[in-house]
């Protein structure tokens, strides 16, 4: 189960870097798998060369804890998307590993990551979630059906009636509200039970009361269908629904909060924003 | 200003986006371009060509188009060559002898003559001659056994001096040996030709010493033509009337009269497909602009945010309809260019040489090219200029999305659904006309209805029809399959504009191949039921038979009877005082027996008695004549005969209908025997169980005369299909230029909608789309796309071809054929188009980068 021992990368790790985010007992968990859902290790992620070069990710390592709700967060331009979209094998690294459960997504083609991405991945977008030509039941079932699967139909139900949209199942996102297309959305990433969801500002779009149904959904996701969930986001009333949150500067993981409050949140954020401007 | 330089900014903005608009310009423009150069440059090349060959005054005989085909050239008396020499200001006279009703025929008994329907001409070497063409091998021909041969023919069938010819000829065949071959100075067109000295031309060709074919005069110096002319018809005094004088400016004329009117016919023709390819244009840059302006919903709401006005917005749309009619016209104008010479090197591998030296562009062909590239563009981007200008500032304001559904409006469906009935009701009254005449006007009424009321109605044709499709043929595919189908079906507006443009070409192909498979089986159907002959002799190049050839064909074994035909000019002068000019079919009794005649009135076996002659049944009513009455019939170049009508034919009959008939041997009391017209064709009955041995002994019979076709009633079927299937292949050909338009049209609608779906495809992509699905969904919403368009064009061709039989049914179209074979074919064929459409856009939608895509605006 210690797949990473004995590799150069923990080691210089603990050289390097102070702050690092695999803070998460490495065995445990149901099935055979592992506690941990999704890890990173020393991820570098930069664009351009020489002179020009921009480091997004800076030797990042990082744990998401399996049937946890890991909230990441950080003033613009520190990386959270960008670790994010690496987690979630969309985009690829400069150097590092990811893995998926005890897959090594670096590396992989796009046809094995494609498949990855449907078959063990969910995602929620800011926006533009749907399609529009599509019903919401038809996109809630879109990845299922895409992998030539049969949705569970008990657990759709259950999945439909959590997000509260069996009224709404026919209808075309555009008649939709934001609030329900992004319940759509939600739904759409448990229907097909991935082993870990990523939202990149699921309720960024959305008004205050809209983005609490929402994040309401997402928690009860991981509270009783023991989903693990990944988001990205900059709002504190968001990030404070999660298990724990990672904050992220200059493409490094800087801190971390378990059971945070939007208070405390928003109180570390003030304090990390003054830091970030010294450092 | 301001408006110019966003739209050129716009312009190469989506340089990309507008390229196949460009191209559906080009490509238009470039047939239109074409066509003229090409044929203005045949023109140039046929008037150079007859001015280097004119004299400066030429004497032949008066040319009468009612001369029996006696098979003989006709002839100017040897002794006019005094008469002309002694005449004032004639310089140099020069007798020509030549004949275009021969053929050569080389050692292996291979036919010489062009097969492109160029003339085979034997001719005179002689100082005119010289003019166009020069020895280049061997030498001049002296004496009754020598010829000179082109060198186009000698290239194209290995003939070389000292090679045997043998000539076929009106007065009789004759062998040459090949002493040398002569080259076009000028441009050859296609004809083969043979030189002989003028003795030989003369006895050979003429079949007479004492006769030429004419007379070239030069005239001296100080004398023009037209004084010559002059002084000449003073000269022959009286019989000036039987003989045609011509200046060079009117040889010219005169020999360009044919021609001309065969270019002019097919300059016609050709720039009627290209109206069709621009008619398919229009669609594709009606559906560009439509999308650009679509896409652009969000800028163009901003602009009127900021304070321009519509008719600024809509300036600036037009503005770059006008660059892109502009861009695609110019380079539309080369490619004209470029397809006349490719045409004029086609041309050259049938034997016509044409040589790209004499290429004529007239000034006016670039300006029509333009004014028609930008004419049509700006007229096809009226629409989406002023769809342009209805958008609100507040857009600007609003996230942009893809953009808004177009439906199919009800105005829109119930204006197309009117449009479409009354068409219907056309085509039905043409249907049932009992005139050609009238329901020929039906009938281009109702095919021009139709067809806009289907584009009109399309958007709502395509939400039903893609959805049969679907059903049909995307439910194999599973969800891609659907993905592909919502995507089709998302704007039918869209949908139904691109499959209209593939419709129209495939509306005419399929009209055009019921039509055609229509007159094979009419004709099929008419042979099994009136031919009893058993074989059908003729000439390949539709010459009559020389008598040679006749006894020939006498000579063979195993026929029960041999029934020859030929036409007897005749003026008759009928009951109603009318006269009229008729050619009458002579024959013999044994007619009857291999070509059953209905008649109405009488019995068409006394029609070959003496002194008898049958009339058709609407010739009879036109002009008030009964079984019974005489006729009074005078022979071109023969005497007056009364003539009595023994029978009425019926002219329920597509072979030979509206003939009249008379016996051979009453022909000939009538006609000196050297104006008898030689046999068109014959006939033959084999004798009761010999088939395969007459057809045996007819083809040996005839082996010295490879022009000469034994055909049996099988042969004859496929000749008629092949020569159908010759004709709709070649209009396929021209159509095939609109179907290529539209297939960009399709290629277009795709790559836009690719970009326009950018950040769903991003979407799909995260959720696990593979690339391969990707692209498969995009093939397949191409696939339906085309084949919604072929649905619909061939419905509506199959009606239209229908219809047109159900209208000719009168002119002998009696029986309908739908040629399934041909439909299916272009159906399936249309779904491959789609695959081939889609292969771009689907390429580029499969490598969109994911994270990208998704962060799109």
């Amino acid at each position: 189960m210690a797949r990473w021992h004995g590799r150069t990368g923990r080691n210089r790790q603990e050289e390097t870097h102070v702050t690092t985010a695999v803070s998460i007992p490495r065995t445990g968990g149901s099935g055979g798998h592992t506690a941990v859902a999704a890890s990173a290790r020393q991820v570098v992620k930069a664009y351009g060369s020489g002179e020009t070069r921009v480091t997004a990710l800076d030797r990042v390592d990082v744990d998401i804890a399996r049937g946890q709700f890991t909230a990441i967060m950080g003033p613009s331009g520190s990386g959270k998307s960008t670790l994010m979209h690496c987690l979630a094998g969309l985009d690829t690294v400069t150097s590092g590993q990811i893995f998926i459960d005890s897959t090594e997504i670096t590396g992989l083609k796009d046809k094995k990551l494609t498949r990855l991405r449907r078959d063990r991945i969910g995602f929620i977008f800011q926006a533009f979630n749907l399609l529009p030509t599509l019903s919401a039941l038809e996109n809630i079932t879109l990845p299922m059906d895409i992998a030539g699967r049969k949705p569970d139909k008990e657990w759709l139900d259950r999945v439909v009636e959590t997000v509260g949209l069996a009224g709404r199942l026919k209808h075309r996102p555009n008649q939709l509200s934001g609030g329900q297309q992004q319940r759509v959305a939600v739904a759409r990433a448990l229907a097909a039970r991935p082993e870990i969801i990523f939202g990149d500002e699921p309720t960024g779009n959305l008004d205050s009361r809209a983005g609490a149904e929402v994040l309401g959904f997402l928690r009860r996701s991981v509270d009783e269908l023991g989903q693990t969930i990944v988001m990205v986001t900059h709002d504190p009333v968001a990030a404070s629904y999660a298990d724990r949150v990672l904050y992220l500067a200059d493409g490094r993981i800087v801190d971390e909060m378990h059971s945070p409050t939007a208070d405390a949140v928003l109180e570390r954020m003030k304090n990390f924003d003054a830091r970030g401007r010294v450092s | 200003m301001t408006v110019l330089k966003t739209s050129l900014r716009n312009f190469l903005a989506h340089k990309g986006r507008m390229a196949l608009s460009a191209v559906a310009v080009l490509l238009s423009v470039a047939f239109v371009c074409g066509t003229l150069v090409f044929t203005d440059t045949m023109n140039a090349t046929f008037d150079k060509l007859f001015a280097n060959t004119a004299s400066d005054v030429s004497v032949g005989p008066e040319k009468n188009d009612d001369a029996q085909a006696t098979g003989r050239p006709a002839t100017v008396p040897a002794s006019l060559r005094e008469k002309l020499a002694k005449v004032d200001g004639v310089a140099k006279v020069e007798p020509s002898a030549n004949s275009r009703q021969l053929t050569v025929v080389d050692g292996r008994k291979k036919n010489l003559s062009p097969t492109s329907g160029a003339p085979t001409v034997g001719t005179n070497w002689d100082e005119s001659q010289k003019k166009s063409v020069e020895i280049t091998s061997g030498h001049e021909p002296h004496g009754p056994a020598e010829a000179v041969l082109d060198s186009d023919t000698a290239d194209k069938h290995g003939v070389r001096t000292g090679d045997t010819l043998r000539v076929i000829a009106a007065p009789g065949d004759f062998t040459v040996k090949v002493v040398g071959i002569a080259t076009y100075k000028t441009t050859n067109p296609g004809a083969a030709v043979l030189y002989f000295d003028t003795p030989t031309a003369q006895a050979k060709l003429l079949g007479s010493t004492d006769a030429f074919s004419g007379y070239g005069l030069t005239a001296a110096s100080g004398v023009s033509d037209e004084q010559l002319k002059e002084r000449v018809s003073a000269a022959l005094g009286s019989s000036a009337g039987d003989y045609a004088l011509r200046t060079a400016a009117e040889s010219k004329e005169e020999n360009k009269k044919d021609v001309g009117s065969f270019l002019d016919v097919m300059k016609y023709a050709l720039l009627g497909f290209a109206g069709i390819a621009v008619l398919v244009g229009v669609f594709l840059i009606v559906n560009t602009f439509s999308m650009l302006v679509a896409q652009r919903t969000r800028e163009i709401g901003l602009m009127r945010a900021i304070g321009s006005s519509r008719p600024q917005i809509m300036r600036s749309v037009l503005v770059e309809a006008v660059l892109l009619g502009v861009v695609g016209s110019v380079l539309g104008i080369g490619g004209g260019v470029a397809l006349a010479v490719g045409l004029m090197e086609l041309m050259g591998s049938m034997g016509m040489k044409l040589d790209t030296s004499e290429l004529t562009i007239k000034a006016t062909t670039p300006v029509v090219g333009l004014v028609i590239g930008v004419f049509v563009t700006l007229l096809a981007s009226c629409l989406p200029a002023f769809k342009a200008t209805k958008i609100s500032p507040m857009a600007a304001l609003r996230d942009a999305g893809t953009p808004a559904d177009g439906k199919a409006g009800k105005v829109r469906t119930v204006i197309g659904l009117v449009l479409t009935a009354a068409g219907g009701l056309a085509l039905v009254a043409a249907a049932k006309a009992d005139t050609a005449a009238a329901g020929s006007g039906m009938l281009g009424l109702g095919v021009l209805l139709t067809l806009v009321g289907f584009v009109v109605v399309g958007p709502l044709l395509a939400g039903l029809v893609v959805r049969v499709i679907s059903a049909v043929v995307l439910r194999v595919f599973g969800p891609v399959g659907r993905l592909a189908e919502r995507n089709a079906l998302r704007n039918p507006r869209r949908t139904g504009a691109t499959a209209s443009a593939l419709m129209i070409g495939l509306a005419l192909v399929a009209a055009l191949s019921v039509v055609g498979s229509s007159m094979v089986a009419s004709a099929t159907e008419q042979l099994d039921k009136s031919v009893g002959a058993d074989f059908i002799i003729q000439n390949e190049n539709e010459q009559p038979l020389s008598p040679a050839q006749s006894k020939a064909i006498r000579s063979a074994g195993d026929v029960a009877h041999l029934t020859p035909i030929t036409t007897v000019n005749a003026k008759l002068t009928l009951p109603d005082g009318k006269t009229v000019k008729q050619g009458l079919n002579a024959s013999v009794a044994t007619y009857g027996e291999d070509l059953a005649t209905e008649t109405v009135q009488g019995r068409f076996a006394e029609v070959w008695g003496k002194d008898a002659m049958s009339v058709p049944e609407g010739f009879a009513k036109d002009h008030g004549i009964k079984l019974g009455d005489k006729l009074t019939v005078a022979m071109v170049e023969g005497r007056t005969a009364g003539l009595r009508v023994k029978a009425i034919t019926s002219d329920d009959t597509s072979i030979n209908k509206g003939g009249m008939f008379l016996a051979l041997d009453t022909a000939r009391q009538y006609l000196p025997a050297d104006k008898m017209p030689l046999d068109m064709l014959v006939f033959a009955k084999a004798a009761d169980g010999k088939a395969k041995e007459a057809a045996e002994s007819l083809k040996a019979a005839v082996a010295d005369y490879p022009q000469i076709k034994v055909r049996d009633q099988a042969d004859y079927k496929k000749l008629i299909k092949d020569q159908v299937g010759r004709l709709l292949n070649m209009i396929y050909g021209l159509l095939g230029l609109a179907i290529v338009v539209a297939v960009l049209g399709v290629v277009n609608t795709l790559a836009l909608s690719v970009v326009e779906r950018t950040r769903e495809i991003g979407l799909l992509r995260a959720i696990g789309l593979s690339r391969r699905q990707m692209r498969r969904m995009i093939r397949l919403e191409s696939v339906v796309i085309a084949l919604f368009g072929a649905l619909l064009g061939l419905g509506l061709g199959m009606a239209w071809g229908t219809t047109a039989q159900k209208l000719l049914a009168l002119q002998g179209l009696g029986v309908l054929d739908i040629p399934w074979p041909t439909i299916t074919t272009v159906f399936l064929g249309s779904a491959v188009v789609g695959l081939l459409a889609a292969l771009v856009p689907a390429f580029r939608a499969g490598r969109m980068n994911v994270l990208k895509a998704i962060a799109t605006d």
